[in-house]
């Protein structure tokens, strides 16, 4: 069984009068290890595709499975669990907490869960990402790149299985992204959780093992690369 | 006469039985007694008029009134005796000024109970007085009065020398209203005052001499009365006689036969005139603007035994005295002067008139008094 | 033009009517503020301002007044109506009356109902009826409000007698000086029911026109004996209003300080607006508008927030002076004077004041936020990521500045009061309230730092991240903090005062109120009226077995130097025996009250001898009985009675100047270990028929207490109003705080943040405000207390107040104000968990 299983997905939005079919009947299955990119242009359905799996949102029609477990049938203290110990987020604009310290955002999520030892967590989490000299630094004291590998420590704070991305590079320069991705993947291989990066850019393709791309909401292409 | 002392009894008893006595005859005067207060009375006045002119000639005519009425009082109430406050003796006064050359007229009215003070009658004091308006007696013997008023338009202060002694109207002692015993009252007049003084008006004073005159009734109401008005005259003729008449009038306007008057020589002796005596003739009207009243301000006046003939006229219409929310009646008082002669000889005279009971007149049938 | 006013329809209003219950929470704040202000001014004036001393009703159209202490000998009127000069007189009993003995007291006026000074001025019946009315019985003319018909039966009491009267007629209200509630009497009857017989309380003179009102006082006085006054009418009334100010002014402070907690909010409010609109700014400006366009339109916003709030404020204040009428009335008519408040007039004056205020106190506030907005460079308002308006922290300048202020604000309390207002002592309050303004900032960042990990340890993560959030809006904390902090003070402070003032009372009356039993006329106490008991009782009761002793006590309301005061007697020797009365520190009691009765000699009360500056030594002259008469004061004593300050004098010196033996109370003291109950029967026995309450010493405590307990419900309801703006304020801004940081709780949630927790951090910022907000408060108004209590209250009023805590009072006060901050917190906490994170997080 796959770690996230998406079957028939069809999401609706009724935004004023008209409404907006954002996805058609998608369909994805993720892997613990894998290391995926959703590619195509803005507006296509990304985000969206990455709320869903994240049980930020719900479909439609279809179903969205999550270590086993339907989304659509949570209830709210599920979803909350479900946040807390499966998922991790990643945003474009790395959203930090600024009145936190890099540490305290990083602790963040583990104390919302009640984990005790959470400062000793969050050290090594930023250990991983190579920011534990700037454990005590306030966001608006680092620089993008920075911001956004405190962003991935505190998104493997409570060790997630799985890791979604909404264009994590948007805001850096080609050279910081990239190594914000090789962090990423280095997390998916050597860490075994499965990332899901929605992103925009083409360059960088060659980095993921898999490649879905959309267009109006629907899987255009879903090349495998290895 | 026995019956006459039965009838007299037999009222007494009457009398004793209300709360004020009537004026009955035989009543003994006694001066200066009689000139002050009259409690067992229920109404009493102390009536001042008078013609005056200034040193410029401009006349004025006055009109000083006191009254005093006694008001019934329940028992409960009459029983606390020394309340200062008693509310049953009421001092009424009148004052009038007739501006006689300037063509208006003024009157004012005062009401006020004895109080500490306010008004009163005494004897000790020798003096009537209403607040400001008194009349001081300085002479008991020589009747000299000093009069002083106050009010907001003028002040009048006079020094009165009466010239003849009072005079007592009537028959024994009465002067008769009606038939019933008690419709009468105790009249006593000074006929003939030198009076001289001033009068400040507008912040002027004026030095003012004339001749006045002073009535002093006393008598109690009696429920038979029909009189409903009378006219009555003060007649001060240039030959040092005076004449005081009056016609009473009932409610049809005829005048009945207790009209009555006085003429006083000029030695002082006083004769009575009974109703068939004299004749009083209405002449030309004034129809009053405030009150409707049409009082009859030109009278003819004849007294065949004195061989008297005289046209009464006043230069000023307007002497009435009507006040909105007063408990006086209205009635017209003003200051007259008269023409004609005497035992067939040419006089002139001044004086008062008063007519009453006119303004009822134009109530229900129009009637006119003849 | 239009351009201009484009953008304020776009960029002020649009968002404003986006935000309607934050919009409306801001009208309202500055609504009720103005409102509280007008409300007390309306119904200031209207029962201390315009009211007329329920003794001169039906003064007519005289001008001057004749009266002398203790009444005029009725044969004056005599004398003076005989002056030749056309005056007008008109003699007057004035009293007061209960109706079937119960309820509030109406003026009972005797007047000489058949002299023609008195047909002037009401119609009723001719003069001839009056006439022989007044002799049936016991007539009276009512005024309409009392309600009762023409014919029926009324009993009244009057001092200690219930008589039965009969209504006579009904007062017409023709002319507007015709006071409805009053009963009118003859004027024999009146001497004789309120045992004023031979005495007249005033006469009334109308003067002729022609000469100036002085020569005619020349005049009148001539005639008059020297111990009998004559003043323009109205005298009297004027002396009470004069009393009066310095209370006015007092409660017109208090209501001050709602507006200036609306103040706070508005600054605030403009505050956010600014942050909020940083970008906009940025563009406006880059787009060539000037440094002016931006400071006029958000004053401009300003004054709208203003204008409706102040026009909302007026209409409600209006509304809210009916009741305060009541209450200001209830207090104006136990403390002060009997009288009847004039009808409420929203007049010109007040709406200007109302409306100016409130405008003005807010473009005031909105000055420094609009500034600082204008002063923003384009470049700066257009960079991302720095969202949050910081706040000059120049710690140590401004630490000066409050300093200073603070060393201003002692200075000024020590200067005196300006015609008996402690103008001076209000300056320093509105410093100190600026000063701890101004000091809030690093009082939050102290704390903040100081206290975090404990409240880590005892709240959680919630907690941590609401101080990190306060910490981090510095601006924000620092102005909500200052506002609940100073309506928090507000409520301390005069919570202590009256507190203390209470407590003060409290333990004099243990002191002064030593007898066992007091007696008075029934009917409900005044300070301006004495009613008398029939001088029988106190003799009677002196021979009960039992009784050790009996004090009596007379007391007449005299004016003194353009002040109304009472002068009364009591009997020394019962005083001194008793211990009651205690003089001020430095006076030798017994000395002073065993000289007391050998002469001309008086005591006077804390409050007489601050008002007229009279110490022991000082001679008060006195007219009394035909002559003015010189009394040397040996002391003065500590009082907390109301209305005006007294001078006593020994009973046998009282009676050889005014000889009526009647009392207006009685004090009895009983013998060692006698039963009071067979006393009591005893005494009920000698009263017989007459309206004389007993009172024992506990229930007379309690019944003063109770009187004292009312009047200061007003300040109670300024108080509510006041923590009501702070808390709104609180609530409009915390809603904002959460529209501000929508983004930061979508992530909260996206991190595994549950409803609950969300909530949690709402709530905590809420309770850490209140908190804060509440220390704060509580040490400033400590501190302001004091001035109340030393200097506003001693040189308003004359009494020494000893500090006290009123423990209970103010833990239920600030636990009330805690709770409802962080109930304010509960709309927001609602809003953000119902927000969609999703929409949320990809704002760009």
């Amino acid at each position: 069984m796959a770690l996230l299983e998406v079957k028939n997905v069809t999401k609706v939005y009724h935004a004023g009068s008209a409404p907006v079919l954002a996805l058609r009947e998608i369909s994805l299955d993720l892997d613990s290890g894998d290391f995926v990119a959703l590619a195509g242009k803005s507006g296509c359905g990304k985000s969206t595709l990455l709320n869903l799996c994240g049980a930020m949102d719900f479909p439609t029609s279809g179903e969205v499975i999550l270590g086993g477990q339907v989304t659509s049938n949570l209830t709210d203290a599920g979803l909350t669990r479900l946040r807390r110990e499966k998922v991790g987020f990643i945003f474009q604009s790395f959203q930090l907490i600024h009145t936190l310290t890099a540490v305290e955002n990083v602790e963040l999520p583990l104390l919302l869960a009640h984990r005790s030892g959470a400062r000793a967590i969050a050290a090594e989490r930023l250990r991983r990402v190579e920011m534990k000299e700037y454990a005590h630094r306030f966001p608006h004291q680092l620089s993008g790149g920075q911001q956004q590998r405190v962003a991935i420590a505190r998104a493997l704070a409570g060790n997630p299985s799985l890791l979604l991305a909404d264009e994590p590079t948007g805001n850096l320069d080609s050279a910081t992204g990239d190594t914000v991705l090789t962090l990423l993947r280095r997390t998916a291989h050597e860490f075994g959780v499965a990332v899901l990066t929605a992103t925009h850019s083409t360059e960088s393709a060659a980095m993921f093992d898999r490649i879905v791309r959309m267009r109006d909401g629907r899987i255009a292409e879903a090349a495998v690369l290895l | 006469m026995k019956r006459k002392t039965l009838v007299v009894l037999a009222v007494a008893m009457i009398a004793a039985a209300q709360q004020w006595q009537p004026a009955l005859p035989g009543y003994s005067y006694e001066f200066p007694r009689d000139y002050f207060n009259h409690p067992e009375y229920q109404t009493e006045w102390w009536y001042y008029t008078g013609n005056l002119r200034a040193a410029d000639g401009h006349r004025f005519g006055f009109e000083l009134t006191f009254f005093r009425q006694a008001v019934h009082l329940p028992p409960a109430a009459a029983a606390a005796e020394d309340v200062v406050w008693r509310p049953d003796e009421l001092y009424l006064a009148h004052l009038a000024l007739s501006d006689i050359d300037g063509g208006n007229f003024y009157h004012v009215e005062r009401l006020n109970r004895a109080g500490p003070g306010l008004a009163g009658i005494s004897l000790e004091q020798r003096r009537y007085w209403n607040g400001n308006w008194q009349v001081q007696w300085n002479s008991l013997a020589s009747g000299d009065q000093k009069l002083q008023a106050v009010c907001d338009r003028f002040k009048l202060v006079l020094n009165l020398k009466p010239e003849k002694p009072p005079v007592i109207h009537g028959r024994n002692g009465i002067s008769r209203k009606g038939a019933a015993p008690g419709e009468a009252s105790h009249y006593i007049s000074f006929t003939r005052i030198a009076a001289e003084g001033h009068l400040d008006r507008n912040g002027k004073s004026a030095a003012v001499t004339g001749l006045a005159w002073m009535d002093h009734e006393f008598f109690t109401e009696s429920a038979a009365g029909k009189v409903a008005g009378w006219d009555w005259f003060a007649i001060q003729l240039d030959n040092r006689e005076e004449l005081m008449l009056y016609r009473l009038r009932n409610d049809t306007g005829a005048e009945t036969p207790y009209s009555s008057g006085t003429y006083v020589d000029a030695q002082g002796k006083a004769r009575f005139l009974e109703a068939g005596q004299f004749s009083l003739t209405p002449g030309e009207t004034w129809h009053s603007p405030r009150s409707g009243a049409r009082y009859p301000v030109a009278w003819t006046i004849s007294v065949p035994s004195l061989g008297l003939q005289l046209s009464e006229r006043t230069a000023l219409k307007d002497q009435e005295l009507f006040t909105e929310r007063s408990i006086s009646p209205t009635y017209w008082e003003g200051a007259v002067t008269y023409q004609g002669q005497i035992h067939d000889q040419k006089v002139n005279g001044v004086g008062y008139l008063e007519m009453t009971g006119y303004r009822n007149a134009i109530r229900v049938s129009g009637h006119t008094p003849r | 033009m239009s351009f201009e006013w484009l953008l304020f329809l776009r960029l002020i209003l649009r968002p404003l009517a986006r935000e309607p219950i934050r919009t409306a929470l801001a009208i309202f704040a500055v609504a009720l503020g103005v409102s509280a202000v007008v409300a007390i001014d309306l119904a200031g004036q209207a029962a201390a301002g315009s009211f007329h001393s329920s003794l001169e009703s039906l003064a007519g159209n005289s001008d001057l007044q004749i009266t002398a202490p203790g009444g005029l000998d009725e044969r004056l009127l005599g004398k003076l109506v005989q002056l030749p000069y056309a005056f007008q007189f008109a003699p007057r009993i004035e009293s007061f009356a209960f109706i079937n003995g119960k309820g509030e007291a109406v003026p009972f006026i005797g007047l000489d109902l058949i002299g023609h000074a008195a047909q002037r001025e009401f119609a009723t019946d001719t003069s001839a009826q009056q006439a022989n009315l007044l002799s049936e019985g016991y007539p009276i003319w009512v005024g309409q409000q009392l309600h009762l018909r023409a014919g029926e039966r009324v009993p009244l009491l009057i001092n200690d007698t219930l008589r039965t009267f009969i209504v006579a007629g009904i007062l017409k209200p023709e002319k507007e000086k015709v006071v409805e509630r009053v009963i009118v009497a003859d004027i024999g009857l009146a001497q004789e029911v309120t045992g004023k017989l031979g005495k007249l309380d005033s006469i009334d003179v109308r003067t002729p026109q022609g000469k100036p009102a002085v020569d005619w006082r020349t005049i009148l006085g001539s005639t008059l004996p020297a111990s009998v006054s004559i003043d323009p009418q109205g005298a009297r009334t004027q002396e009470y209003r004069k009393m009066l100010a310095a209370f006015r002014l007092n409660l017109r402070a208090l209501s001050y300080i709602a507006l200036i907690v609306g103040a706070f909010l508005i600054y605030n409010t403009i505050s956010i607006s600014v942050v909020r609109r940083r970008n906009e700014i940025g563009v406006l400006r880059a787009l060539g508008g000037t440094r002016r366009m931006i400071l006029g339109g958000f004053l401009a916003e300003a004054l709208f927030l203003a204008v409706a709030g102040s026009s909302a404020g007026l209409l409600i204040g209006r509304f809210l002076a009916v009741g305060a009428v009541k209450l200001i009335g209830n207090t104006v008519q136990s403390l002060y004077v009997s009288s009847q408040p004039a009808p409420i007039h929203l007049t010109l004056a007040a709406t200007i004041t109302g409306l100016g205020l409130g405008l003005g106190v807010s473009l005031l506030a909105a000055l420094a936020p609009a500034l600082e907005a204008s002063r923003i460079a384009p470049v700066e308002a257009m960079a991302r990521g720095r969202e949050e308006y910081s706040l000059a922290l120049r710690s140590r300048s401004v630490s000066l500045w409050a300093l200073l202020l603070v060393a201003v604000a002692a200075i000024l309390c020590k200067l005196p009061a300006v015609r008996g207002r402690p103008v001076f002592a209000y300056i320093a309050v509105v410093l100190l309230i600026a000063a701890t303004a101004a000091i809030i900032p690093s009082a939050v960042y102290l704390l903040a730092g100081t206290t975090h990990h404990v409240l880590q340890k005892l709240l959680g993560m919630e907690a941590m991240l609401a101080l990190r959030a306060l910490r981090g809006s510095i601006g924000r904390t620092s102005v909500l903090t200052a506002a609940l902090a100073t309506a928090v003070a507000m409520t301390t402070s005069v919570g202590i005062m009256v507190g203390s003032f209470r407590e003060t009372v409290r333990v004099w009356m243990n002191h002064q109120l030593q007898a066992d039993l007091y007696l008075r006329p029934a009917g409900s106490p005044g300070a301006d009226r004495h009613p008398t008991m029939d001088p029988e009782i106190a003799d009677r009761i002196e021979r009960l077995p039992g009784v050790a002793a009996v004090d009596r006590f007379r007391a007449y309301r005299i004016s003194y130097d353009g002040l109304p005061a009472t002068l009364a007697g009591g009997e020394s020797s019962r005083v001194r025996d008793s211990d009651a009365t205690t003089f001020l520190p430095g006076e030798d009691r017994d000395a002073i009250l065993s000289k007391l009765p050998t002469g001309d000699y008086a005591v006077v009360s804390e409050p007489f001898a601050n008002e007229h500056n009279v110490h022991a030594g000082s001679i008060l002259q006195i007219p009394l009985a035909g002559a003015v008469r010189r009394f040397r004061v040996l002391g003065i004593y500590y009082d907390y009675a109301a209305g005006g300050g007294y001078i006593i004098l020994d009973r046998r010196t009282l009676l050889k100047y005014l000889p009526d033996p009647a009392e207006s109370n009685v004090a009895v003291y009983l013998k060692r270990g006698v039963e009071a109950g067979a006393v009591r029967r005893g005494i009920g026995r000698v009263i017989g028929g007459r309206a004389v309450m007993v009172f024992s010493n506990g229930a007379l405590r309690r019944g003063a207490l109770q009187v004292f307990d009312r009047t200061f419900r007003i300040t109670y309801a300024l108080e509510a109003v006041a923590v009501i703006v702070a808390v709104m304020g609180i609530a409009g801004a915390l809603l904002a705080m959460v529209i501000d940081r929508r983004r930061e709780f979508a992530l909260l949630r996206f991190l595994g943040a549950s409803q609950l927790q969300v909530r949690g951090i709402i709530l905590c910022e809420a309770g850490l405000l209140g908190l804060l907000a509440n220390a704060i408060g509580l040490i400033l108004g400590a501190i302001l207390s004091l001035i109340l209590i030393f200097v506003i209250n001693k040189q308003s009023f004359g009494w020494t107040i000893q500090f006290h805590w009123p423990a209970a009072l103010l833990l239920t006060a600030l636990t009330g104000i805690y709770a409802a901050t962080v109930l304010a917190g509960l709309y927001p906490a609602r809003t953000a968990v119902r927000m969609n994170p999703i929409e949320m997080i990809h704002e760009a």
